[in-house]
This record gives C-alpha cells, sequence and structure tokens, in this order.
C-alpha cells in the first residue's frame, strides 16, 4: 500500500472509531468498553506510523494522519484511564441490608421517600452524575 | 422489560440536578422514571456515594450507582462502577428484578 493510502486509512479507522462510539453509546456492549475507541486510535496511530516510513510518495498525508490519531490516543487514553476513573469510596450498601430512608422532592415537588414503597414494591435505584 | 413489569416497580433517578433539568431529560428520553433532586447531595453523601471533585468544575458529584431494593426496602443487588463511561448492562439489571418479581409471585400462588 503506498504512504498516501495508508495515511488515508489510518484517519478513517480514527474518524470511524469516534462516529461509530457516538452514535452506539446507548447500547451497553459499545458504551461498555470504552477501551475498543482506544485500540482503534492505537491501530491508526500504527498505519500512519507505518505511512510516515514507507519509501514512495508524498509525506505531508502521512504525519497529518500521524499528528490526528496520536492525539486521538494520547486524549483518549487520558480520558478513558485518568478522566472517567471513580475512586471508591466506602458506602452504606450491603447486599441483603437496608439502607437509610431518605426524602427527596419529584419533579412535581411531591416527596419521595423509600419507605413508602415498604410492602409496596422492588425499587430501581439509579444515582447518576447529573449534567450540572 | 413490558408494561406490566414496569408497574410493579419503581425506579426512582437521583442527581444533583435541579428538577427543570430533569424534566426536561425525562422529557428527551420519555421515560416514565421518577426523578428527584438531590441539590446539596445529602443524600449522596450519607450514602458513601460521592466522587469528591469529580465534576468538571471540580465540584462534587455522585458516584454512579443502580441499586434494587426488593418489596422491603433490603438491597437485592447492586452495581457502582469504576469508570463513569461505563454503566451495568440492563440486561443484568433486568435479571436481578425479574428474580424479586417471580419470588413474589410464587408467594402469591401459594
Amino acid at each position: 500500500m503506498t504512504s498516501g493510502r495508508l495515511a488515508a486509512l489510518s484517519v478513517l479507522i480514527a474518524l470511524g472509531a469516534i462516529a461509530g462510539y457516538v452514535s452506539l453509546l446507548r447500547v451497553p456492549l459499545v458504551r461498555n468498553h470504552p477501551e475498543g475507541y482506544i485500540v482503534a486510535f492505537a491501530v491508526a496511530t500504527a498505519l500512519a506510523a507505518l505511512a510516515v516510513v514507507r519509501p514512495r510518495g508524498r509525506r505531508w498525508p502521512a504525519w497529518l494522519a500521524l499528528s490526528l490519531s496520536g492525539l486521538l490516543l494520547i486524549g483518549g487514553a487520558w480520558f478513558d484511564f485518568i478522566i472517567a476513573r471513580v475512586p471508591v469510596t466506602s458506602t452504606v450498601l450491603r447486599v441483603g441490608e437496608r439502607p437509610p430512608d431518605f426524602r427527596l422532592a419529584d419533579a412535581s415537588g411531591r416527596p419521595v421517600t423509600l419507605s413508602q414503597y415498604r410492602g409496596q414494591k422492588p425499587v430501581v435505584l439509579v444515582f447518576y452524575r447529573g449534567y450540572w | 422489560m413490558s408494561a406490566a413489569e414496569q408497574a410493579g416497580l419503581e425506579i426512582i433517578a437521583v442527581s444533583p440536578d435541579s428538577n427543570e433539568q430533569s424534566q426536561r431529560l425525562a422529557n428527551g428520553l420519555r421515560v416514565s422514571y421518577r426523578f428527584v433532586a438531590d441539590r446539596d447531595l445529602a443524600v449522596a453523601r450519607s450514602w458513601g456515594l460521592v466522587h469528591p471533585h469529580g465534576g468538571p468544575d471540580g465540584q462534587d458529584v455522585p458516584r454512579p450507582a443502580t441499586i434494587v431494593l426488593d418489596r422491603e426496602g433490603i438491597v437485592r443487588w447492586f452495581s457502582i462502577t469504576r469508570n463513569y463511561q461505563v454503566r451495568p448492562d440492563p440486561a443484568d439489571v433486568l435479571r436481578a428484578v425479574r428474580a424479586l418479581q417471580t419470588s413474589a409471585a410464587m408467594v402469591r400462588d401459594r
């Protein structure tokens, strides 16, 4: 493969990984494996590096592809391994135990407590970070 | 999850968002969760579910967690993520919930 084609393939894989990850974020298999985009960025970086060392053809597309995929690889790894990590804390949650009750207002201002469901129905509680 | 299964279950979503923000989210996702506002993280804090300085501006945020409580309010299953991009597989949550609903049906049948 020529240097230019390798560079194009590298860019395609890098951008395709972003498009694929974003558009399939609701699929648990994709969402729960963020390392997938890192692997794709690593493959794209390797292809761009190959393109750079190819003896024939123009070099600038290869360098462009290498900077793009390299930056994505560093940025993606930094996000996945550092930014998105949640430190372990000691929680009150133990299977078989009852966590403390709470009282919070719902969207219509009505108070919601856990005890109000006692003897009524199971509850799935979802704590999420919020959108601020 | 079928409508009947959902009717026999309450899904409560807890976040520090204001109720207006949660309402927008609920409308956008078209879900029938009960969104409750834990504005100052008092509940998250008392449950030990706070990621200190985890927010984009260094503010404290909740640790994303999913907890299944049975009819008596006892924890039957829970999952707390170590990477906030990763959430429990809905199939696992559903399995935990169905296990409760089946055991309740067996009690009723007796």
